[in-house]
């Protein structure tokens, strides 16, 4: 099976410059927990997800403990999330979007996620552009 | 590909009930059961990407969603293997109601909601999308109602920038949208003409009326301009001529009407994007829209049953 045949043809996605706040929204209304960042021909040229604004809202030595345990209360991240809020998502996007093409193989598409831990991986054409995304469910629901 | 956009989107409840009790009912009375429902993504620019992708056309369907209805209708279009690309909107994405009397479905009784506001953030955002889209695209059918919010202007705008990229625009609005949207010389206009059969605040009475009208809009630069003018015939403009198209069939044969008049638009672009010309273009939309209009489903499954349609109707040159 090719991923063309499983894939969600969704291409929700966002450019480099839309604020944190606006991709929160995003995320948010669209039930997604990640994004493709495209160009202006519709490429694919990064990618960020609800663990990079996570990430970008805790201090540096979280991802050594990881744990939240030791953060006394939300006001925190709260204060950091109200600082990047305007930043632009590209500072916090990560820039080598591992992406699959449509004609790839399910079991590329499954390896990579599981490899990667992501819940989904964008799909793109010949020229790089966008034209879905393959998801955890898409190949759960594809296999059972 | 083919890129639909469908501002003000809904969800369309249908109801069937043996007998619709309106007015001055009993208390006894009040309560109308529905024998069955169906619900399914609507609005103009919608229902034409549906009829699309059942032909096995590929396509994109963009304009604005919001809300829990607003996932109703994204999931639904994604299971007719329509691609979307929707901006999201604060609000909640509206329900248009059907209820279709036994022995009079021909009279359906609808409820329009308005549409949930839409900010000058959310269509800047939809604009910039779109202009990303029209790179891949070669048709872009502007179609339906505007929520509140969005300009009368907006399909002017739309228009101009998908023929700017080489791209053909339809175009099938009413009132000040469409009337504005005909300053960017669309390729194919259809006015919706389900409220009242009126053009450029000239109200189309007569066979030559339409005629006069439709010929000076197509002067202006459109090129092709259909004209519903009963429900089952249709007047088409060119440059190089006039046709009438009609059906046969009875009024009163028609099952569900909802989204028959997309499904014949639709069919129009299928043809067209095929290559074939526009006689067959027209003979294939009109029977499609028949077609539709005789399923009880709002946008009809089977193509191999407009191809058996297309036979009754009649094609004639003014």
């Amino acid at each position: 099976m090719k991923v063309r045949d499983i894939m969600t043809k969704d291409l929700t996605s966002c450019e480099k410059d839309v604020s944190v706040r606006e991709l929160i929204f995003i995320l948010d209304s669209a039930g997604i927990p990640n994004i493709p960042i495209v160009d202006e021909e519709e490429k694919v040229i990064g990618y960020i997800s609800e663990k990079d604004l996570i990430k970008a809202a805790l201090p540096g030595y979280f991802e050594m403990l990881h744990t939240a345990s030791f953060i006394p209360d939300l006001n925190q991240i709260s204060k950091k999330l109200a600082q990047i809020a305007d930043d632009p998502v590209e500072k916090y996007m990560q820039h080598d979007a591992i992406v699959v093409t449509e004609d790839d193989d399910d079991l590329q598409a499954a390896d990579l996620i599981i490899r990667k831990g992501t819940k989904s991986l964008p799909v793109v054409d010949s020229e790089g552009r966008l034209v879905g995304k393959v998801k955890r469910i898409d190949l759960l629901h594809h296999l059972l | 590909m083919i890129i639909t956009v469908t501002l003000n989107p809904a969800i369309d409840k249908m109801y069937w009930v043996d007998r619709l009790k309106m007015g001055r009912v009993t208390q006894e009375e009040f309560l109308t059961r529905a024998i069955r429902s169906d619900t399914a993504a609507g609005g103009k620019g919608i229902n034409i990407s549906v009829f699309l992708a059942r032909l096995g056309v590929e396509n994109i369907a963009m304009g604005f969603v919001g809300g829990h209805t607003g996932h109703v209708v994204v999931r639904d279009l994604r299971d007719e293997g329509v691609t979307t690309n929707f901006v999201w909107v604060n609000g909640e994405t509206r329900t248009n109601v059907t209820v279709l009397e036994q022995g009079r479905e021909y009279i359906p009784v609808l409820i329009d909601e308005e549409g949930s506001p839409v900010s000058q953030e959310e269509i800047a955002r939809f604009l910039r999308r779109y202009k990303r889209m029209l790179h891949r695209a070669t048709w872009v059918v502007l179609a339906g109602s505007l929520p509140p919010g969005v300009d009368a202007d907006i399909y002017r705008v739309l228009a101009e920038m998908a023929t700017e990229a080489g791209v053909k625009v339809v175009v099938s609005a009413r009132g000040n949208a469409l009337t504005r949207a005909l300053r960017a010389a669309p390729y194919l206009v259809k006015p919706d003409t389900r409220e009242h059969l009126s053009m450029e605040g000239s109200p189309l009475t007569t066979r030559s009326k339409i005629i006069a009208v439709g010929r000076k809009i197509v002067e202006t630069g459109v090129g092709i301009l259909i004209i519903s003018h009963e429900v089952t015939g249709d007047i088409a403009i060119t440059k190089d001529g006039i046709w009438e198209i009609k059906s046969p069939v009875k009024t009163t044969q028609f099952k569900n009407l909802v989204g028959a008049d997309d499904v014949l638009l639709g069919g129009i672009l299928y043809m067209l994007d095929k290559g074939e010309n526009i006689e067959e273009a027209l003979r294939f939309g009109v029977a499609a829209g028949i077609r539709s209009a005789e399923c009880d489903e709002k946008i009809c499954r089977d193509p191999d049953k407009i191809t058996t349609e297309m036979e009754n109707i009649s094609i004639e040159r003014l």
